[in-house]
């Protein structure tokens, strides 16, 4: 008699479960799996970018008013969130992280909020009356092409015109709207109230002419 | 003495009916992997029931269209109680990237009382596997009323 994937039969019966016995055994994630979201409020400088390509609305944004500066509150829900990790991409200060956690049942809808606040400090109001000096011989050589650009001190963008090619490249990206660009006047303004000193500008300069 | 063993072990042993609201299929697969030999939640007590008649636990996958809307509640309204109603993913709880569609009338708990999320888009298998554990809980303290 002939039986037919004996030898096969026989030996799947003593050989090891394929079942991942999970709740028994721990099952850690794949790497690089976009879990749980973690987020560094202390890296964040509120530049709004991952709400922005947020495709699920998943992000909210909070300010309040306080003494000491404003207190921005970002809210991720991962009730709603569709793990793209496109924000976290978006975020050019690595603000936004995708753990391998995956454990995320909750019998409340505020459980699956993650949030985080910090206190953003207005540099702009405190030192004006001494920076505004100081900053206009920081624009002085931005005029002048021969020179090289002065980085400056309160880390947000110049350009150098001497690279510059106007290309509005900046403006476009910027999350703030804080650059203007005019082509044919051959200009590159930065409005100092909308910065938010985020960097963007610098990464998606084709010639490289940004200085933070 | 039947009834209380009857009860003992419904209670280890709740049954699953799984109601597709215009979900992408994602959440679909995965709660359908949970129930084959690889993850193997009827090793659980979990099974896959045909009718909501039979079932305990509704899991709900899908944003919850118009169309839909009328059939999901007159399926859990089917369920038995005491019941449990696990949405998974994030379509059910938010709409997730459907919200503001003209044809989405979620998210579910505008409608019923949702007693467990399981968020992920979708959600891996180990993932549903704790909630429909938290869900198994939930039903005991339910039927101890």
């Amino acid at each position: 008699m002939d039986f037919p994937f004996i030898k096969e039969a026989i030996s799947q019966l003593f050989s090891k479960s394929s079942c991942a016995m999970y709740p028994a055994a721990e099952s850690p994630a794949a790497p690089n799996y976009r879990g749980r979201i973690v987020y560094h409020p202390d890296r964040c400088i509120a530049c709004g970018m991952c709400e922005r390509v947020c495709s699920g609305n998943a992000i909210t944004r909070r300010v309040e008013k306080t003494d000491e500066g404003d207190k921005i509150t970002l809210t991720f829900n991962l009730g709603s969130c569709t793990f793209c990790a496109t924000c976290a991409d978006f975020c050019s200060r690595n603000a936004i992280e995708f753990t391998g956690d995956y454990h995320m049942v909750a019998t409340k809808e505020e459980d699956l909020l993650v949030s985080g606040s910090f206190i953003k400090k207005p540099p702009a109001k405190k030192p004006a009356p001494a920076a505004k000096p100081q900053a206009a011989p920081a624009e002085a050589p931005k005029e002048t092409p021969a020179c090289a650009v002065v980085p400056r001190e309160d880390g947000k963008p110049v350009s150098d015109p001497s690279k510059c090619v106007y290309c509005t490249l900046c403006a476009k990206k910027c999350p703030a709207g804080a650059i203007e660009v005019d082509r044919a006047a051959k200009t590159w303004a930065l409005d100092e109230e909308k910065c938010v000193a985020c960097g963007t500008c610098a990464e998606v300069c084709p010639k490289k002419c940004i200085i933070m | 003495m039947f009834k209380k063993l009857i009860a003992e072990s419904a209670a280890k042993s709740p049954w699953l009916f799984h109601i597709n609201a215009g979900s992408c299929n994602g959440c679909d697969i995965e709660l359908v992997s949970v129930l084959t030999p690889r993850y193997d939640a009827e090793r659980l007590g979990f099974k896959l029931a045909g009718s909501p008649r039979h079932a305990d636990i509704v899991v709900v996958t899908g944003p919850v269209t118009t169309q839909s809307l009328p059939r999901v509640l007159r399926a859990i309204s089917q369920v038995p109680e005491p019941r449990c109603i696990v949405t998974m993913g994030s379509c059910p709880q938010s709409g997730n990237v459907f919200r503001g569609s003209y044809s989405v009338a979620g998210p579910l708990s505008k409608y019923v009382h949702v007693d467990v999320d399981v968020a992920g888009c979708a959600p891996k298998p180990e993932a549903v596997i704790d909630g429909l554990a938290l869900a198994t809980k939930i039903l005991k303290e339910k039927r101890g009323r």
